[in-house]
């Protein structure tokens, strides 16, 4: 499957869903005071809300890449 | 509110636009969009980690985080032994440290409190207190440094015009003489005796 194949909004959604996860495990991190809640945070919310911002990253890049290529066939067609 | 309330409040915040993201992805078409998108996606959540990070590091600096490993249960009950000649317990009981922060005012370069290496160090010994088996005795890995007591001690009237410190001071701060092994003031925990030891009660 191509990369542009799920289309911006997939990534949008994807992103969105590993950024509540990451931050609804930040809550329960926060709700006690013990070594186990700091591996929950900076294991499992660090690397799912680090994960979403990468990927929404990823779809800003890639919608930069669709534009650009759109521009130059509508160059070529001169419209 | 406090620190935490704030940070609960930009979690919530997150979720809430997370959610709308969600469910309406196709706003993310126009301008308001977009700017809520990266508001939403990338702002919000790299607060959220950078706040979560800081307010953890400030939770592992309490004494109920650090004893409430159970491999660290004794080290926490030796703080309440009745004896004046136990290091830790007479900081710990006479204030000379905070109480609340007991374990990280004489312990600043340990484990996540150091250098990313030290930080290594803490994430073994999460390993090994939950997945593996702890040592009977816990020793710390390089020996205890007397900077440690020094970042307080040093200065200090009654330390620096005590004969026996002042005749070795230079030794003392170059670390060659340990302040806690050399039959000085070498009972600090001794926390495999504490379940023979009298205790103190706090307002008995």
């Amino acid at each position: 499957m191509r990369f542009g194949a799920l289309g911006v909004q997939a990534f949008i959604r994807i992103a969105s869903v590993l950024i509540i996860l990451g931050a609804v495990l930040e809550l329960v991190s926060l709700r006690w005071v013990h070594p186990l809640a700091f591996v929950l945070f900076a294991f499992g919310a660090v690397s799912l809300i680090g994960l979403g911002i990468l990927i929404y990253l990823a779809s800003l890049v890639f919608t930069a890449s669709t534009d650009s290529q759109s521009l130059g066939r509508n160059a070529k067609a001169g419209t | 509110m406090g620190s935490t309330g704030i940070l609960v409040a930009l979690i919530g915040v997150t979720i809430v636009l997370g959610a709308v993201l969600l469910t309406r992805p196709a706003i993310t078409a126009g301008t308001t969009g977009k700017i809520l998108a990266f508001v939403g996606l990338c702002v919000l959540p790299a607060l959220c980690i950078e706040a979560g990070m800081s307010t953890h590091m400030q939770r592992s600096e309490q004494t109920q985080f650090c004893v409430s490993c159970h491999s660290m249960t004794t080290h926490g009950q030796s703080l309440y032994v009745d004896d004046p000649t136990y290091l830790a317990a007479q900081h710990f009981q006479n204030h000379r440290v905070s109480p609340d922060m007991a374990c990280y005012a004489c312990h600043t370069d340990y484990t996540i409190y150091g250098p990313f290496k030290d930080k290594l160090q803490g994430v073994k010994r999460i390993y090994i207190q939950y997945l593996s088996t702890p040592p009977a005795v816990i020793h710390i890995s390089g020996g205890y440094s007397n900077l440690q007591c020094l970042h307080c001690h040093a200065g200090a009237r009654n330390f620096e015009e005590n004969a026996v410190h002042h005749a070795m001071m230079d030794s003392l701060k170059n670390n060659q003489m340990s302040c806690i092994s050399s039959g000085c003031h070498d009972t600090v925990h001794n926390a495999s005796a504490v379940g023979q030891l009298k205790m103190w009660r706090p307002g008995q």
